[in-house]
């Protein structure tokens, strides 16, 4: 017994060994491509954030040899394949991988919220304009919830879903005396929610956490796209079955959904981060370069350095 | 309405009872058959469920997509083509074949080993050490698959990478048909080694002793006349350890890397298998992408239906001897 057990150490030791042997990385190697699949958000917000949203939903545009991983996934691969990259939201960032700079800005929560860093989205809202709600007690309940969104309370729930809320100044307890509507029974009211679907997690966690501060409101979400947001609230839409009080969209407004005055707003960023072994070279991306890896163009680390 | 009222006759003669024993008797089996029924009527429903939801996808128009071709589901080596909500050029074909070889790879493995491991808990190992196998076998068999698959993400990748380095080939993580195949090997070695366990030890004495005393030696015995007699309770095993490695889902998905095209036989190539498949993204998926889901998990069934089948023809194939 004694004899095997030795043996079975000697072994293991032995692998252990093997197993510690550390190289200099080498950029002449292939990159090895890591994803989300193609329900996932944050594909959705890197592809659009690097300018190849074309394949936010299509396997087939990537480069070949890629690696399907979840958020967990891709994260502990990073400590492992020297030559791999991923993306994660920044939320999950940890000090075991690398998270690589964007245009030469350092990925933090400090950089997102002071809008210097660039591989991000915003998460906007916007509701009906003010002289378009049935009657006011629906009106004074959304610009509660508007209102909502800024304290700390709600910057709370945001961080908590993993996005990055805007500063905040004050709690809700110390606002909600300006918004009466709250003090009154409304378990009668129905509130419509909808837009992107990207934000449709935090809005309801949000509204969850809303409506019994609001007289019980009741909170519907029917989130559809972000194109949907505006429509329905102050577009082609917005008298029509599918109404909404607050839509969301997790772009930037364009031109043609400019809204009235005070009806608009942010009310999170999405950031995600290219991520990399420790031991690679590489610190600093640009949106060109990482549709070049992952579109195939660049296939090793040294197409990337130049 | 006479045959009614006979077959009311007939169980009204039945339920006749002679004494409280017999009325205790009935009820007992009332519950075994109620119990029987419940049972099996949720292998029935789960069987229509997946069965409805599964073949939807080839038979309506996918909310204006159009149905997927069975005929390219069946055999394409890709598995979406075009983009994801738009597309329904969706292919199994090399998931099956992925399927099948790491679960054949899996069983090469863990059979020699279990088999050695069962007979030598069963015949060689001292009383003490055999117990204490044993007890251990039956904990690694009660590990859940998730552990399994930590395990496999936290050790076994960074393993397979560095082997993979060592041999001068850069493995994309470690995820690969061999990660995977060593996950599934350590997962199946415990059901088999327990089952051919208690098939080497049901082979009688008799012939053991008969052997013996031939003159054959112990190792000659243990070889030549214990493992052939045992050897369809170890098919049995073999049965139940290729079902476990085909339906295992959460480890498999932890380290193989998902790849969507295929199918991979090098062992370095990444990999992915009907339940990997199942598992990707279902949890966000929503509309044909979820739906073509449960067709896979029908591909899986008809899988895992017609290997039993050839396994258990093999185990009638090679027989049987003398076995209590």
């Amino acid at each position: 017994m004694k004899k095997i057990i030795l043996l079975l150490l000697v072994l293991l030791s032995g692998s252990l060994v093997a197993c510690s042997s550390s190289d200099d990385w080498d950029s002449s190697k292939n990159i090895t491509l890591y994803t989300r699949d193609t329900s996932s958000g944050t594909r959705a917000g890197f592809m659009e954030g690097i300018g190849f949203s074309e394949a936010a939903e299509d396997n087939s545009l990537l480069a070949e040899g890629y690696v399907i991983k979840d958020n967990t996934g891709i994260l502990t691969s990073m400590k492992t394949d020297e030559y791999g990259i991923g993306y994660v939201s920044l939320a999950s960032l940890n000090d075991e991988i690398k998270g690589l700079q964007f245009d030469g800005v350092d990925p933090t929560v400090a950089n997102v919220v002071n809008n210097t860093y660039g591989l991000k989205r915003p998460f906007n809202y916007v509701i009906r304009s003010l002289d378009d709600f049935a009657n006011d007690t629906e009106k004074e309940i959304t610009l509660a919830f508007i209102a909502f969104l800024h304290t700390s309370d709600g910057a709370d729930i945001i961080t908590n879903e993993g996005a990055i809320p805007l500063t905040s100044t004050s709690t809700w307890d110390e606002i909600k005396d300006d918004y009466e509507v709250c003090s009154l029974d409304n378990s009668g009211v129905t509130i419509k929610f909808g837009g992107s679907d990207s934000i449709e997690k935090i809005a309801l966690a949000l509204t969850e956490a809303f409506a019994p501060k609001c007289g019980n409101f009741t909170p519907e979400h029917d989130h559809t796209g972000s194109s949907d947001g505006f429509k329905r609230t102050q577009g082609s839409e917005k008298d029509g079955v599918n109404y909404k009080h607050v839509g969301f969209a997790s772009r930037p407004f364009k031109d043609s959904e400019l809204g009235s005055d005070g009806t608009q707003g942010q009310l999170a960023w999405d950031a995600i981060v290219a991520i990399v072994h420790l031991n690679n070279e590489v610190t600093n991306v640009t949106a060109e370069d990482l549709k070049k890896i992952y579109s195939g163009e660049y296939t090793t680390w040294d197409q990337l350095i130049g | 309405m006479n045959k009614t009222k006979k077959w009311i006759q007939e169980i009204k003669n039945k339920l006749h009872f002679n004494s409280k024993k017999e009325i205790v008797d009935f009820l007992v089996r009332l519950i075994f058959m109620i119990s029987t029924i419940v049972s099996g009527s949720f292998i029935i429903i789960i069987i229509i469920f997946i069965a409805r939801e599964g073949i939807k996808p080839f038979v309506t128009d996918n909310d204006g997509l159009g149905a997927v071709n069975l005929f390219r589901f069946l055999t394409g080596r890709v598995w979406l083509t075009g983009t994801t909500f738009q597309s329904t050029l969706y292919s199994v074909g090399f998931i099956i074949i992925n399927t099948i070889y790491v679960a054949i790879l899996s069983l090469l493995i863990s059979m020699p080993i279990g088999v050695l491991t069962a007979l030598f808990i069963a015949k060689i190992a001292p009383t003490k050490l055999s117990s204490i196998m044993r007890t251990v076998i039956e904990l690694l068999a009660a590990i859940p698959s998730i552990v399994y698959g930590l395990f496999g993400a936290g050790v076994i990748l960074p393993f397979v990478y560095n082997f993979a380095k060592t041999l001068g080939i850069q493995s994309p993580g470690g995820n690969s048909v061999l990660a995977t195949v060593i996950v599934l090997s350590l997962m199946i070695l415990p059901t088999i080694t327990a089952l051919s366990e208690v098939a080497i030890r049901s082979v009688g004495k008799d012939i053991e002793h008969g052997s013996l005393a031939l003159g054959a030696t112990k190792t000659q015995t243990h070889f030549k006349v214990i493992l052939t007699s045992a050897k369809s309770g170890i098919f049995s095993a073999a049965i139940l350890g290729i079902g476990r490695a085909l339906g295992e889902a959460t480890a498999v998905s932890l380290v193989a890397g998902n790849a969507q095209n295929g199918p991979s036989f090098g062992i370095f190539q990444t990999t992915s298998t009907l339940t990997s498949t199942m598992l990707q993204g279902l949890k966000e998926t929503i509309g044909l992408d979820y739906d073509i889901r449960f067709s896979v998990g029908i591909v899986l069934m008809i899988v895992i239906l017609i290997t039993n089948t050839l396994l258990n023809y093999v185990k009638r194939k090679v027989g049987n001897v003398n076995v209590k």
